[in-house]
């Protein structure tokens, strides 16, 4: 009897285990609220949590985009280029006409989904590194920021542009926030129920055998790269509306937290692995840990040095429930 | 059906014939280029980023990257010029506080490395991040000023030869014999071309990393000695952006992201491809904003022309 008992025990024990080491990340995101929430009572408002949603809304955005391309086995660095350009690239067009909006929302769309078009087919056509192309990228990206840009932080943001995006419905959730919930929910879906995101598994865990199987291995590819610039666009779209403010360098260095969110959040460099759920929870989990940060009271400069022990640890943390059984 | 020019560009020798390319363009064209003052001044600009780059090529062809080198050279910028100001006699310490801080924080992301097994990309990352906020915890604007000597490290020449130049040749002879000549080295290269064999084949794979990190470590390191002296002081921004620069330079030299293979010389000439080309964009007095987009075109074409030609056998 006891030995069944003992069987039974250690069953549950194992589904709890077997439980959180699939969704290691949520768990992580748990515990972190658990610590935020006791520190502070802020993280029990609405108001306040809904305004953390808001703050990870650019960056978030981004990092779906990113996994759809990592989940392919690729990556995207050109991300952070591509907010730059497109918070610049929308600022301008708009010239603080409201009427100019939808042109400069539209251009902006474009500008996004091309630069990542472009990634995507080079990437499918040669054997080239996505990593150090998308680098290169970058670099060009940024060229071409500071071309239109003169170097100086140009364009009005319209009246009226700042102000929808920041309204909060019954005055607790920000559009832009349900915005990136939006995104972030429809994204989910489409990996669980479309083809293009079974392919994408396919392809990440054996490109050869996707290949020899007749995928249209190619025009994943592109498609995928360019998804990952449109998304890119959106969150240039959402910095400016966050902001308010069109800086050349608005988006520099982002692509790094965007992948440091990727990777936590269980989408792996080699592909077939991961998903759109585990970046969004990694993604809370950063942006928690540095609002804690702050409200423990330490300056914008000790906060990158928490920021980096963060995703040390909350990396390893990961890795750590992954691993034990 | 590749003509026989493009396949001279891809292969092995590319980025070296590109060079070459790049320097006959700007002699035929640019008249400034050859003369004596601006060929100095390309090789003092360009020696920092080629030391460190060095240090990164050792890294990628163990299976690695680390992209807290830029953050770590401007950390040891402004820690060494606070420790001189200005006086010779602090100037061996601040040579052995430079190498000493570089390979301790090399030391301490191969530690992390093993022990915590997270994408290097990842730790490094992190790292950036930590030593980013050590720099501004420290000064957010110059301290220091460095010491005569160290400014001659940067700018002299001997016999006409910059110093700068005699040390980057220096580092590269070093670090080639390591690679090539000595066990270590084969074991850097094992591990990068597949770790599980080179555990199998009875390597410390471990301390061989280690051993990476801290090579890359101490380039920043003498990296940092040459951009403080350049600088004159302890200014905080020193590092930013030199990381990426680096693993741009490794890729464009024909060493493999994946590992196991990679060449110190095609680094250098990468760098200096870069050096060179920003040099005739100054010289036709071009604005640096276009400068950066015909960078990254650069790049984008000769990672192109530079692809590897036969799968890595997974």
């Amino acid at each position: 009897m006891s030995d069944r008992m003992g069987a039974e025990i250690d069953g549950v024990q194992t589904k709890i285990w077997r439980w959180a080491s699939s969704n290691a990340i949520w768990v992580v995101l748990a515990l972190l609220f658990a610590i935020a929430a006791l520190l502070s009572d802020a993280f029990l408002r609405p108001v306040y949590i809904f305004n953390v949603v808001r703050q990870a809304a650019p960056v978030g955005i981004a990092a779906i985009g990113v996994t759809l391309v990592m989940i392919l086995g690729g990556v995207d660095l050109s991300v952070g280029a591509v907010i730059s350009l497109t918070a610049v690239l929308t600022a301008v067009l708009m010239d603080g006409q409201i009427a100019n909006i939808p042109l400069a929302v539209t251009v902006a769309l474009a500008a996004g989904a091309c630069i990542g078009g472009i990634n995507g087919t080079l990437i499918a056509y040669n054997r080239i590194s996505p990593f150090i192309l998308t680098l290169g990228m970058a670099v060009v990206v940024t060229g071409m920021t500071q071309i239109y840009s003169g170097g100086t932080a140009r364009g009005i943001v319209s009246p009226g542009f700042r102000e929808f995006f920041n309204y909060r419905i019954g005055g607790i959730v920000p559009v832009l926030a349900l915005t990136f919930l939006g995104l972030a929910l429809l994204g989910v879906r489409l990996q669980q129920t479309t083809k293009f995101c079974r392919n994408l598994y396919l392809i990440g865990s054996n490109p050869q055998a996707a290949e020899l199987s007749g995928l249209p291995v190619k025009r994943i590819t592109i498609f995928a790269y360019a998804l990952s610039g449109l998304m890119g666009a959106i969150a240039g779209i959402a910095l400016l509306a966050r902001s308010g403010v069109s800086s050349t360098f608005a988006g520099r260095g982002l692509e790094f937290d965007v992948l440091a969110a990727v990777i936590l959040g269980g989408t792996t460099f080699q592909g077939g692995r991961g998903g759109i759920g585990g970046t969004i929870a990694a993604v809370f989990v950063l942006l928690i840990a540095f609002n804690l940060v702050n409200i423990v009271g330490l300056d914008y400069n000790a906060q990158l040095i928490v920021k980096g022990a963060i995703i040390i640890i909350a990396s390893s943390a990961y890795i750590y429930f992954k691993k034990v059984r | 059906m590749r003509s026989s020019f493009t396949s001279v560009l891809s292969s092995k020798y590319g980025i070296i014939v590109l060079l070459g390319l790049t320097v006959l363009f700007a002699f035929i064209f640019v008249p400034e280029f050859g003369t004596v003052n601006n060929l100095t001044n390309i090789a003092i600009q360009s020696a920092p980023l080629a030391i460190l780059a060095i240090g990164q090529t050792v890294v990628i062809i163990a299976g690695l990257i680390d992209l807290s080198v830029g953050m770590l050279l401007g950390l040891i910028v402004v820690i060494i010029a606070d420790l001189m100001q200005g006086e010779s006699s602090m100037t061996v310490v601040a040579i052995l506080a430079a190498l000493g801080l570089g390979g301790g924080v090399g030391m301490i992301n191969g530690l992390l490395n093993n022990l915590l097994r997270i994408h290097p990309l990842i730790l490094t990352f992190g790292m950036l991040s930590i030593l980013q906020g050590l720099i501004f915890v420290y000064t957010d604007r110059s301290v220091g000023q460095v010491s005569s000597e160290f400014s001659w490290m940067a700018n002299g020449t001997v016999i006409g030869v910059p110093f700068a130049i005699i040390l980057l040749m220096f580092v590269a002879l070093l670090t080639s014999f390591l690679l090539y000549k000595t066990r270590l080295g084969a074991h850097i290269f094992a591990v990068g071309g597949g770790e599980e064999q080179a555990r199998r084949a009875g390597i410390m794979t471990g301390r061989v990393k280690i051993w990476a990190f801290i090579i890359s470590g101490v380039s920043a390191g003498v990296a940092g000695m040459l951009v403080a002296g350049r600088l004159g002081t302890g200014y905080p921004n020193a590092g930013v952006g030199y990381e990426l620069d680096a693993i741009v330079a490794v890729v464009l030299g024909g060493t493999s992201l994946a590992g196991g293979r990679g060449s110190i010389l095609g680094t250098i000439a990468a760098v200096f491809v870069l050096g060179v080309a920003s040099n005739i964009l100054n010289l036709m007095e071009i604005s640096s904003f276009v400068q950066i987009f015909v960078k990254g075109l650069i790049v984008v074409i000769a990672i192109l022309l530079n692809q590897p030609k036969r799968i890595i056998a997974s």
